[in-house]
C-alpha cells in the first residue's frame, strides 16, 4: 500500500500533525517513536492489548497442565511408600506454578509477537532508521490523490522530511 | 518501559518531567546522546582484551581440573563419608542466588517503580542468565559420571528411572530450568527495541544483518510499543513471583531433610534474601568497574549506587535477622541435637566459617549506614568483594557443618576443599566472567530505548521558550 512519511524532531510537531491528519480522515495512521510514548496511543485511541489473554490463557493452560502431567506420570508408574498418598497434590502445586510461569510467560511473548505483526521480514517500507535514533516517524497510509494533503499537514507542522513511498 | 506512564497533556504547556530526567541525569540532553555513548562503550580495548583472555584461561583451569577429576573419581574433590556435598553444591547454591538480584532489579523493581534500576538492570538481567548457566554445571560436575547427565532430567523412560515428584531435587530441576528460560526471555524481549538501534545505526554489514535478525523487524511502531508495554509487563509479573519461589525450592533441597541445621521452617525467605544479597553484591562487583572504565558516570549516577546501597543495606539486616532467628530456634528447639550443631558451628569445628559470614554479610554492610560510604564507588567495590566471599562462605557453613556433624558421635566426620575443588570453583569464576565479558561488548549494556524515557522528549514548544533542547 503506497503512503506517505514524514520525520519530525521534535515530538510536539509529530504529535500535532498527527492529530490534524487524524482529523481529516487521509488514511490509516502509525507512529513510530524512538522509546514508548503512551501519548499517541490516546490520540489514535489505540484499544487495550490483546497480549493480556495469552497470558491468561496460557497460564491456565500451564497450570492444568502442571497438575495433570504429575497426577498422570505418578498413576501410571506408583512409587508406593507405605501408607502415603500416591497422587500428592501440594508438592504438585510446585511444578504446577514452575510450569505456569513458564507457559504464561512463553504464551505472553508469543502473544506480543502476534499482535505486534513480529517478525517482520522487511523494514524497508514506511519506516527510517532515524526513528529509532532521536526522530518520531508519521507514516500515513493513503492514495496517491490524498498525497499531497498528507504531505502539506506535515510539512505545515514542521516535518524535517516528507516523501511518499510504496 | 513506560507501561503507565500517564500522557502528556498535550493542550498545557510542556514542561520537563521532574520524575526523571532533568532531575537525574543532568548531563544526558538528547536521545542520540544515549545511542552514541552507549553504543561507544562496545568498542573492544586492549583491557578488555587482557580481561578476556584472564577469564578463558580460568576457564580452561577449571575444565583441565574436571578432566583430572573424571579420571582420578570424585574422591579427588575431597569427598569423605559422612561430608558427600562439598564445594559443588555450596557453589551451586551460591551461583543461582547471584542470579536473583538480576531478577530482583530486572522485575521487582519495575513493578515497584524504582528509577534508579535503568542504569544497572540489563547489567543484572545478564548476570542473571550467565550466573544460572553457571550454576547448571555444578549438579553435572557433581555427578562421578558426568557423560550420562541425562538422567538428571526428570522424563519417564524405559530405564525405569521415574521422576520422584515429591523429591525437593526433582522441583529444583523444574526451579531452575523455569528460571533459565524466562530470565533469558526477560532479557531477549528487553532488547529488541535495542537491537532495532543497533540495526540502524551498524556500518560492519556481518554485524548490521545479525542485528536485523535479532531486531525481528521491529520498527518502533506504537503498535509495537503497546503491545512490548504490556508484554513486559507481564513477563515482569511472572518474575517476580518465579525470583521468590526458586530460592525457596532451593532451600527445600536442605529444609526437607531431617537434619540438624537443615529442618528449619525459616529456609525459604532466608534462602530468598541471602540470594538477593549475594546478588547485589555482584551488581556492584560488575556494575562498578564498567561505570569507571566505560566513563558511565552520568549514566549510572551516584544516586544510582546510593539508593541501590540502601537497598543492600536493607537486605543484610534481613540476612542478619535470619541469622539471629536460626540462633535462637537452634538454642531454644529443646533439641539436644540442634542445640550442639549451632555450637558446634559457631564456636567449635567450623567458627573460623561462621565468623567469616558474620563479618562480611552482617558488620561491615553497617557501613552503609554512612551516605559518605554509600556514595562512595570504591568502597562499595571493596564491600561487594566481601558480600561475594561471605555469601559463598554463609552457604558452606549451610552444608558443610550439617553433614559434618550429624546425631550421633560415629557421624561426625570433617572436610576440606582440595585443590580440585578450587580449580573448579576459579573455572566457574572464569566461565561466568568469559560469558559477562563478551556480553558487555557485543550488546549494548543499557536499555537505551528506556533510558530515552527518562529524558525529555524534544519540544518544539518548550525549544521556543529557552528549554533544555
Amino acid at each position: 500500500m503506497p503512503g506517505v512519511i514524514g520525520a519530525f524532531h521534535e515530538m510536539d510537531s509529530a504529535y500535532y500533525a498527527l492529530e490534524e491528519l487524524k482529523k481529516k480522515r487521509l488514511g490509516d495512521l502509525t507512529v513510530y517513536t524512538p522509546t514508548a510514548h503512551h501519548e499517541f496511543d490516546e490520540l489514535l485511541a489505540r484499544p487495550e492489548s490483546h497480549v493480556r489473554r495469552w497470558t491468561l490463557i496460557g497460564g491456565a493452560f500451564g497450570i492444568t497442565f502442571g497438575y495433570f502431567i504429575w497426577v498422570w506420570i505418578t498413576r501410571y508408574w506408583p512409587l508406593v511408600v507405605g501408607g502415603k498418598a500416591i497422587v500428592t497434590y501440594v508438592p504438585f502445586t510446585i511444578f504446577a506454578f514452575e510450569v505456569m510461569v513458564l507457559i504464561g510467560s512463553l504464551a505472553t511473548v508469543v502473544g506480543m509477537f502476534a499482535n505486534s505483526r513480529l517478525p517482520r521480514l522487511t523494514a524497508t517500507v514506511g519506516y527510517d532508521p532515524r526513528f529509532s535514533g532521536g526522530h518520531y516517524g508519521v507514516w500515513v497510509e493513503t492514495t496517491p490523490d490524498k498525497a499531497d494533503e498528507a504531505m502539506t499537514v506535515m510539512r505545515q507542522h514542521g516535518a524535517e522530511e516528507v516523501r511518499r513511498e510504496g | 518501559m513506560a507501561t503507565t506512564a500517564a500522557p502528556l497533556p498535550m493542550g498545557e504547556p510542556l514542561g520537563p518531567n521532574v520524575a526523571s530526567a532533568d532531575v537525574h541525569f543532568p548531563a544526558i540532553k538528547t536521545y542520540e546522546q544515549v545511542d552514541h555513548e552507549i553504543i561507544n562503550t562496545m568498542r573492544p580495548t586492549l583491557g578488555w582484551f587482557i580481561l578476556l583472555a584472564l577469564a578463558i584461561l580460568a576457564m580452561l583451569a577449571g575444565a583441565a581440573t574436571w578432566t583430572y577429576q573424571i579420571y582420578e573419581g570424585l574422591g579427588a574433590a575431597g569427598y569423605q563419608p559422612p561430608v558427600m556435598w562439598g564445594v559443588y553444591i555450596v557453589s551451586f547454591v551460591f551461583w543461582v542466588g547471584i542470579g536473583h538480584a538480576g531478577t530482583l532489579i530486572s522485575a521487582i523493581l519495575y513493578l515497584f517503580r524504582a528509577g534508579f534500576r535503568t542504569s544497572i538492570y540489563r547489567v543484572s538481567e545478564a548476570m542473571t542468565v550467565f550466573a544460572v548457566m553457571t550454576a547448571g554445571l555444578f549438579p553435572i560436575l557433581h555427578l562421578g559420571r558426568p557423560w550420562k547427565f541425562f538422567y538428571l532430567i526428570p522424563y519417564p523412560h524405559w530405564r525405569l528411572i521415574w521422576p520422584n515428584p515429591k523429591s525437593p531435587l526433582v522441583w529444583d530441576v523444574f526451579a531452575i530450568l523455569t528460571y533459565l528460560t524466562v530470565s533469558a526471555t526477560f532479557l531477549y524481549v528487553g532488547l529488541l527495541p535495542d537491537f532495532a538501534i543497533m540495526r540502524d545505526r551498524e556500518k560492519n554489514p556481518i554485524r548490521k544483518r545479525l542485528f536485523a535478525t535479532l531486531s525481528l523487524g521491529w520498527r518502533n511502531s506504537d503498535r509495537e510499543w503497546r503491545h512490548f508495554a504490556r508484554a513486559y509487563l507481564f513477563l515482569a509479573a511472572f518474575a517476580t513471583p518465579l525470583v521468590l519461589s526458586v530460592h525457596s525450592v532451593v532451600s527445600f533441597d536442605f529444609a526437607m531433610a531431617n537434619m540438624p541445621g537443615w529442618h528449619e521452617t525459616i529456609f525459604p525467605p532466608y534462602f530468598v534474601a541471602g540470594a538477593i544479597y549475594s546478588g547485589l553484591g555482584m551488581v556492584f562487583t560488575l556494575v562498578i568497574p564498567m561505570r569507571k572504565f566505560f566513563k558511565l558516570e552520568h549514566y549510572i549516577t551516584l544516586n544510582d549506587l546510593d539508593a541501590a546501597a540502601k537497598m543492600c543495606l536493607f537486605v543484610s539486616m534481613v540476612v542478619g535477622l535470619a541469622y539471629l532467628t536460626e540462633f535462637q530456634m537452634g538454642w531454644l528447639a529443646g533439641s539436644s541435637f540442634e542445640q550442639e550443631y549451632w555450637w558446634n558451628r559457631t564456636f567449635g569445628q567450623w567458627w573460623w566459617a561462621e565468623w567469616i559470614i558474620l563479618s562480611c554479610n552482617c558488620l561491615l554492610p553497617m557501613s552503609l549506614f554512612s551516605r559518605k560510604l554509600r556514595r562512595n564507588p570504591g568502597w562499595l567495590f571493596a564491600l561487594s568483594i566481601f558480600i561475594n566471599i561471605g555469601m559463598w562462605f554463609e552457604r558452606f557453613t549451610i552444608i558443610i557443618p550439617t553433614l559434618s556433624h550429624e546425631f550421633e558421635p560415629w557421624q561426625w566426620g570433617t572436610y576440606m576443599p582440595t585443590w580440585v575443588d578450587m580449580g573448579i570453583l576459579l573455572g566457574s569464576f572464569g566461565f561466568f566472567f568469559m560469558w559477562f565479558l563478551l556480553f558487555i561488548k557485543q550488546l549494548p549494556v543499557m536499555a537505551m530505548s528506556e533510558f530515552k524515557e527518562l529524558i525529555p522528549a524534544k519540544m518544539k514548544q518548550r525549544a521556543a521558550g529557552g528549554g533544555a533542547h
